[in-house]
């Protein structure tokens, strides 16, 4: 545990100064997506200035549901940047390195490199949305509240590793999955940036129980503001959160222990 | 005693078979073909503690995919390896941690950083002992002549010196085994005489066992005592390098200059060659003797200079690669 410790510190240490190699643009990067991200949040700004609010959402309130969007993936992306550049990893042969040596896959693939412009810009972003919003959405910020704001940023970050888990699972047989994530993670964030419930049937159904973006932040955010239309959904699934994280992740985990066992290297 | 042993292991590769064509491309979209490609047939071999071995052999021969599962990257389909009494593939993390893997064409260092910040973090993956850490760090530096850039990052360095580091990298863990692939390649004259010398006293000093992936015959003769060609997925040949001569080198020549222009006569079991008018090369087999041909010509003939050639270890190779090989 000592030794496991001390070779997370020393990977931390070499990411950092291969990092810091670059500063300008470290500090460059971070900004870019930091503002890549801030363009979109902008938009809806001044649309709900025309509109007041969305199916009973005001603008804070929106700045906060996209707030807990925005911190669970710069914290998640910090432990899993390994996994979302897999595709890569086995493409170019690397992988071999990592099977070479005496330390777990998954432990090399998680720790080998964190992408902090990501992390800064996304997880920025997150912070930032939340300072605005969070003294504004009339949230009692008890230790019950404050509590259940920690384990379900945890669940959300668990929901969002397991599906990068999952697809670099899927790299082992298809050598490629960018698409997939396009199409499965990118494309429905987009949609999870708004309650829901302004959508229909079939996106919500999707957002539940396909790519349950829902329980990152919608019902999460749910759960502190109870916005009426939360009516519409079981009240069980205020509490799913967490539970959900841990449940996909195992079966992510299990998937990738699986799928290792068909690595087939790339010949040279 | 064996020390890794390697019995009737095979592996087949399922590639997409592709076909040509935009229709084909479609076609292949819709429904894959795959074909069936046997990467290694059944090959088999036991290897000592402390030998160096070459594995030679065509490109796609099936060198890389039995490295591969010798080092316990891939799973045989079947056969069984076993290596100091461990299996490869299945006591991963028990086997890596005893083998050290040097891949010529594809660097272990960190690009951006000081080559040493990559020895620590391997000193850190490999849970190496502080003083053996600086034991082999020390020697190392010394003798691959690496105290000039190892505080220089890895972007910066030629590539011999990189291949240097990349060597030193792979040993830091003191391994029973290490696995070299290409170890010299791209580097120039002088980097691969130092990279063999030290890869000779290494095994001399530490008793390693070395095994050697290359297409340069310079890297066998100057560090191997033993070749292993791999020819389609079979073995073809396994031996020591100085037997491959009596095996398929069966025929040598003899460069002879005239101090006039001569015409000889034709000698039984010799083919003659003529290069000019005053130099001939006379090509025989194991059956005639150089001492009876020698003197036959300088009986008959006046002489300027006489030159003798062993076939070139790269030639006969060619030949075997080339499916000529005849023992």
């Amino acid at each position: 545990m000592k030794d496991t410790l001390h070779l997370m510190a020393v990977y931390t240490k070499t990411t950092a100064k291969a990092w810091f190699q670059y500063r300008v643009d470290a500090v460059l990067r971070s900004l870019a997506v930091f503002l890549r991200e801030a363009t979109g949040i902008i938009v809806i700004w001044f649309t709900l200035l025309k509109f007041d609010t969305l199916k009973g959402w005001d603008i804070y309130e929106m700045l906060f549901l996209f707030s807990l969007l925005f911190l669970t993936y710069g914290i998640m992306i910090i432990f899993f940047t390994g996994l979302r550049d897999f595709g890569k990893t086995v493409r170019d042969g690397s992988f071999d390195r990592f099977i070479l040596r005496p330390r777990g896959l998954l432990f090399q693939i998680i720790f080998v490199n964190s992408d902090w412009f990501a992390a800064i810009g996304h997880g920025g972003l997150g912070l930032v949305l939340f300072l605005l919003s969070a003294g504004k959405v009339g949230i009692q910020w008890d230790l019950f509240n404050a509590l259940y704001y920690i384990l379900t940023v945890a669940g959300g970050v668990l929901i969002q590793g397991a599906v990068f888990l999952f697809l670099a699972a899927l790299n082992i047989y298809l050598l490629q999955t960018e698409s997939l994530k396009e199409m499965l993670y990118w494309n429905m964030r987009k949609f999870a940036g708004y309650p829901i419930s302004i959508f229909n049937k079939f996106i919500q159904i999707i957002m539940i129980y396909v790519m349950p973006f829902a329980f990152v932040n919608y019902f999460p955010a749910q759960f502190l503001l109870r916005k009426s239309d939360m009516a519409e959904y079981p009240e069980l699934y205020l509490y799913l959160t967490p539970i959900i994280g841990i449940v996909m992740y195992l079966a992510a985990y299990c998937f990738w222990r699986f799928s290792i066992r068909f690595y087939k290297s790339s010949g040279n | 005693m064996s020390y890794i042993e390697v019995k009737n292991i095979s592996k087949t590769f399922r590639v997409s078979k592709r076909r040509s064509g935009i229709p084909g491309m479609l076609a292949n979209l819709v429904v894959p073909k795959y074909e069936k490609r046997e990467a290694v047939k059944n090959i088999s071999f036991s290897i000592g503690q402390g030998e160096m071995v070459g594995f030679i052999g065509p490109n796609g021969a099936g060198k890389s995919t039995t490295i591969k599962m010798l080092s316990g990257i891939l799973f045989p389909d079947s056969g069984e390896i076993t290596c100091s009494g461990v299996i490869p593939y299945k006591q991963r993390k028990n086997y890596v941690g005893r083998i050290g893997v040097v891949f010529g064409q594809k660097s272990q260092l960190q690009w951006d950083l000081p080559v040493i910040d990559s020895f620590e973090l391997l000193k850190a993956i490999y849970r190496i002992p502080d003083d053996v850490y600086k034991k082999n760090l020390g020697r190392f530096t010394e003798m691959l002549d690496m105290s000039g850039f190892i505080n220089q990052p890895v972007r910066q360095l030629s590539l011999g010196q990189r291949m240097r580091s990349d060597i030193a990298a792979a040993l830091l863990h003191s391994p029973e085994t290490v696995f070299f692939d290409e170890p010299t390649i791209g580097v120039d004259v002088v980097g691969k005489e130092a990279i063999r010398s030290f890869i000779r006293e290494l095994n001399a000093q530490d008793n390693m066992t070395m095994i050697f992936t290359t297409h340069d015959m310079q890297d066998i003769e100057k560090t191997c005592n033993r070749v292993i060609i791999i020819d389609k997925g079979s073995k073809v040949y396994d031996g020591a390098l100085s037997d491959i001569r009596e095996h398929y080198g069966s025929s040598r020549s003899l460069d002879v200059e005239f101090m006039t222009d001569t015409e000889t006569a034709p000698i039984a079991g010799v083919e003659t060659e003529n290069i000019d008018a005053r130099h001939k090369r006379f090509i025989f087999g194991k059956d005639v003797h150089i001492n009876d041909l020698m003197s036959l010509l300088l009986q008959n003939y006046s002489v300027r200079d006489i030159n003798i050639s062993e076939p070139d270890i790269e030639s006969i190779i060619r030949k075997i690669y080339s499916g000529e090989g005849a023992a």
